[in-house]
């Protein structure tokens, strides 16, 4: 089952330079084919769809007060004079957190008309417009609110789309938000097994910290 | 040898004969390969279906009403699952706004609802990095975050969040090297995937630098009850075991205006989606207001999700 | 119609040969047959569970298949250091069992081919790959152009051997225009299926210990410690079993052709072990990995293991005293089938994946399903060698010829 001892003879050279040409041909002509579908070509028959025009974003209005809270002339007298000292509260409204920098109470809530809240100088403000209070200092935040950028939104990023007024996401006498607990972590992959299958146990961890099991 | 020994002798030769076993196995194997690898029973209209680019609409539909009347009857409701096609003069694009974003996990299980995602084996189509603070500010690398982390309360101090799901790039590597077309982006920027079609091979698991595709090791479930019908055939169907799956920028929402289920879900609004395309768009605003990054930049991936500092 | 009636004779008589044969002979065939079978069960447990009993998951989606996969397109490719020599150079010792080497070509391809199929998902779905009927993403795809060029070269190995072995069966001189050409194309497609296998690896720019240009070369240059180590082990088992000709000169020639790839295999894992360690960064992790091992993750010590092997090989392959004894010589090829078939199959899936792009350490090792699968591939590709193989003994032996009646 040798080879031929002739050696290769001209005839042979000629025929192996043809096949290993043809070869390379089929090659160069296979790469300059394209797949009927490049990777970003999809379906050539989409309908050309286009959605109305969208209305303007609404705000959403923001939940009640409950009526422990409001309306506050209840408890409120207004006709008796009102103390604008700055100080901590004793008598009532002791369990109330304030914590929002440098402001206090009468910062924003008027001392004449104890159901609306005020502006830096005296404009009265009704509490369902209390955003108007916020963007005094956050203008920055305005803008991205209004851009749909900051806050919550929910709906149609093209369609109708609510937005929430700051109240809804932050007390404004301790705005920043209050840490939750999260959902379940992610099963580690070693978990992730068959009924029937002889598995290896398999342990996992992150860069950060090896899995304590 | 004898005459005997001939006679006895089957007809085909050894290395025939092996051609030959492989291919009767091969095609008898087909049937009942489908039917035991798909779990489902031999079902040849699934079996021979085309790639979803190269369908006629007529075969399209077919397989959209044989899907529903499969999944209607599988989970007891009423199943719509829908092929609608792209907007035009659209290109999607997400942010997240990394100074907002508690690591609450929220958009994970929202995601997971919305999307027919298994339970068991469990499938999240997003993850939520957990980093140090300095890290990120100064320069971080992916490995760095950690998924598993379980703390009473987030935002853990000193942590930052970033979760991470498909980038739906512009020069997405996994559509690159899928050997079957399988994947491939919709004019609209969505990266999707034929779950039809995809073998299984896992090579554009391999090619994603971002770990976003996730595979179906073995048959997923959901329970019937928590089946969200409404369903598009490139997104949120249910899917087989043995193929390749991940997020669709929740395709069946965003194609008829909607957000996806992870931005309606986060409590902070740390996510924002809109069409690049439009000046107008809270995605443009972002992107010309904020300072962004992206993940890998220097993989030159180009993706669609821009993370950003929403404090100026 | 002549042709026919020879062919059929020639299938016939082939069959009668592998049918019979001394107790070794099928205490080996029992044995492989038996090995096939639990394979086959093992797959039918993958087939009815998914791929979930592997112990592949997100983090390390590929594993000891597709390692395996990267290892025998090597073991194919090697034929090469055979059909130079022999075709080329027309050296006497070589050209006597070149034909072996390219029936374990065959074989290795089959295996490779194998290792893809119980690989993927969807295995009723692999019909999607071809042109025609499926959409094959060419020229994108390099997983596309592997199945082309592996196909190619089993295609040619093929028909060499199944021409060369008829004629032989005829008793007649084959023709060298049919021969040479086909076999000068093999030279190339073998450095191209290797080539595009280790492309497989190189272009997912997601990897950066797999996204380096001296991946290619490490390929070329492991398959041809591997595959002609493998070679030199095979042909010593069938002097054993059979009067089959192989001169010690063939034996120590490929022995010395090993030594050289072997310099080159250890000449380029020093280039790798330089370029990650002399300036570290982030991405020297996964060679920290192979190296040192991560969170108790153990696969350092094979890594070593490996190094201590191909060290020991180069030495014998290199000192001619020891390399042209040829028990020693075997020694040295074990060891090195040994360490490359760690280096190739778990140094490189292993490292590439871990940790994985989101930090994840998955510390895997093949399960038991896996590897019984694995075991039952090998195993066919063995069946597949030992028949082959017999029939051209026989033919090379003058047992098996044609009578005209």
């Amino acid at each position: 089952m040798t080879p031929n001892d002739e050696g290769i003879s001209g005839r042979v050279q000629a025929l192996t330079y043809t096949v290993i040409a043809a070869a390379f041909a089929l090659v160069l002509v296979l790469f300059s084919v394209e797949c009927p579908h490049s990777r970003r070509e999809s379906r050539s028959d989409y309908a050309r769809r286009t959605l109305p025009p969208e209305p303007a974003p609404v705000l959403r209005p923001s939940p009640p007060l409950s009526d422990t809270v409001f309306p506050c002339i209840d408890c409120h007298d207004v006709s008796e004079a009102v103390d604008q000292t700055r100080r901590v509260l004793t008598d009532d409204h002791e369990t109330l957190t304030l914590a929002h920098g440098d402001l206090w109470c009468l910062s924003c809530h008027s001392p004449a008309h104890r159901d609306q809240l005020q502006l830096a100088d005296g404009t009265l403000v009704e509490m369902t417009e209390s955003w108007k209070l916020c963007t005094q200092c956050h203008g920055k935040k305005l803008a991205d609110w209004r851009a749909g950028v900051h806050g919550k939104r929910t709906g149609f990023w093209w369609g109708p789309k609510e937005y929430r007024a700051c109240v809804e996401c932050h007390n404004p006498h301790a705005p920043p938000f209050k840490p939750l607990k999260p959902l379940p972590p992610p099963m580690r992959p070693g978990r992730i097994g068959a009924p029937m299958s002889a598995q290896a146990a398999t342990t996992s961890g992150t860069l950060e910290g090896a899995e304590s099991e | 040898m004898s005459d005997d020994d001939r006679r006895r002798l089957s007809p085909e030769g050894a290395s025939r004969r092996k051609f030959l076993r492989t291919v009767v196995a091969g095609a008898a194997g087909a049937a009942g390969v489908g039917a035991a690898v798909s779990g489902e029973g031999v079902d040849w209209e699934a079996l021979l279906q085309k790639n979803f680019r190269e369908m006629s609409r007529e075969e399209l539909d077919a397989v959209l009403r044989r899907l529903e009347k499969k999944y209607s009857k599988r989970y007891g409701k009423d199943v719509k699952v829908s092929a609608t096609g792209p907007l035009e003069g659209v290109v999607y694009g997400y942010g997240l706004d990394v100074s907002r974003c508690i690591g609450c996990r929220k958009c994970v299980y929202a995601c997971v609802d919305e999307n027919n995602q298994s339970r068991d084996p469990q499938i999240q189509w997003i993850r939520v990095l957990e980093f140090e603070r300095e890290r990120v500010e100064r320069g971080f690398v992916m490995e760095d975050g950690n998924p598993y982390y379980d703390h009473e309360q987030v935002p853990a101090p000193g942590k930052v969040y970033l979760p991470v799901s498909c980038q739906h790039c512009e020069d997405s590597p996994c559509t690159a090297v899928c050997p079957t077309g399988a994947t491939w982006t919709e004019p609209d920027g969505i990266v999707v995937i034929d779950y039809d079609w995809c073998i299984g091979c896992r090579y554009c698991m391999a090619a994603c630098p971002y770990g976003a595709r996730k595979f179906n090791w073995g048959d997923p479930s959901v329970p019937d009850a928590d089946i969200n019908p409404n369903m598009h055939l490139l997104g949120n169907r249910p899917r087989s075991r043995g193929v390749v799956e991940k997020c669709s920028f929740c395709i069946q929402r965003v194609r008829d205006g909607q957000y996806p289920a992870c931005l309606e879900a986060c409590p902070v609004g740390a996510r924002k989606f809109g069409n690049l395309l439009d000046p107008n768009s809270e995605i443009r605003y972002l992107l010309e207001n904020k300072r962004t990054f992206v993940l890998r930049a220097e993989l030159d991936t180009r993706p669609k999700f821009f993370y950003f500092w929403g404090t100026a | 119609m002549n042709g026919l009636i020879q062919f059929v004779r020639f299938a016939q008589g082939s069959a009668a040969i592998v049918l019979r044969g001394s107790r070794q002979y099928w205490t080996w065939v029992g044995l492989l047959l038996l090995v096939i079978a639990t394979g086959v069960a093992a797959y039918t447990n993958q087939l009815t569970h998914g791929l979930i009993v592997s112990n592949m998951r997100d983090p390390m989606s590929w594993g000891f298949y597709i390692g395996n996969f990267a290892f025998f397109v090597g073991v194919a490719a090697a034929a090469v250091i055979l059909v130079v020599p022999a075709y080329v150079y027309q050296w006497g010792p070589i050209r006597e069992v070149v034909l072996l080497g390219e029936i374990m070509a065959i074989s290795a391809i089959i295996m490779c081919m194998l290792f893809v199929a119980v690989d993927v998902g969807r295995p009723d779905r692999l019909w999607h790959l071809f042109p025609g009927v499926g959409l094959p993403n060419f020229p994108s795809s390099i997983l596309v152009w592997d199945i082309l060029v592996l196909n190619a070269y089993f295609a040619v190995n093929f028909f060499v051997v199944t021409y060369i072995v008829f004629k032989s069966y005829m008793g007649q001189p084959y023709k060298p225009e049919f021969v040479y050409p086909i076999v000068f194309l093999s030279i190339p497609l073998a450095i191209g299926i290797h080539t595009v296998t280790a492309f497989l690896f190189m272009g997912l720019k997601s990897r950066p210990f797999w996204n380096t240009a001296i991946l290619a070369p490490r390929f070329i240059s492991s398959a041809f410690c591997s595959g002609p180590a493998l070679m030199i082990i095979i042909f010593r088992v069938l002097r054993a079993v059979s009067p089959i000709p192989i001169s010690n000169a063939a034996l120590r020639k490929i022995g010395e052709l090993l030594g050289y790839a072997m310099a080159a295999n250890l000449f380029f894992l020093g280039c790798e072990v330089f370029e990650q360690f002399y300036a570290p960064t982030r991405h020297t992790i996964h060679a920290e990995f192979q190296w040192f091992g991560l969170q108790e993750h153990g696969i350092a010590v094979y890594t070593w293991f490996a190094l201590v092997c191909n060290s020991a090989a180069f030495l014998i392959f290199g000192i001619s005293r020891l390399r042209d004894r040829i028990n020693v010589l075997t020694v040295g090829c074990v060891l090195a089938v040994a360490g490359v078939f760690i280096e190739k199959g778990l140094g490189l899936l292993l490292p590439g994946l871990t940790p994985d792009m989101l930090g994840e350490v998955y510390r895997y090792a093949p399960s038991l399903n896996e590897v019984l699968v694995a075991a039952g591939v090998w195993s066919i590709g063995a069946l597949f060698f030992t028949l082959m193989a017999r029939v051209a003994m026989a033919i090379t032996l003058g047992e098996f010829r044609y009578q005209q009646k």
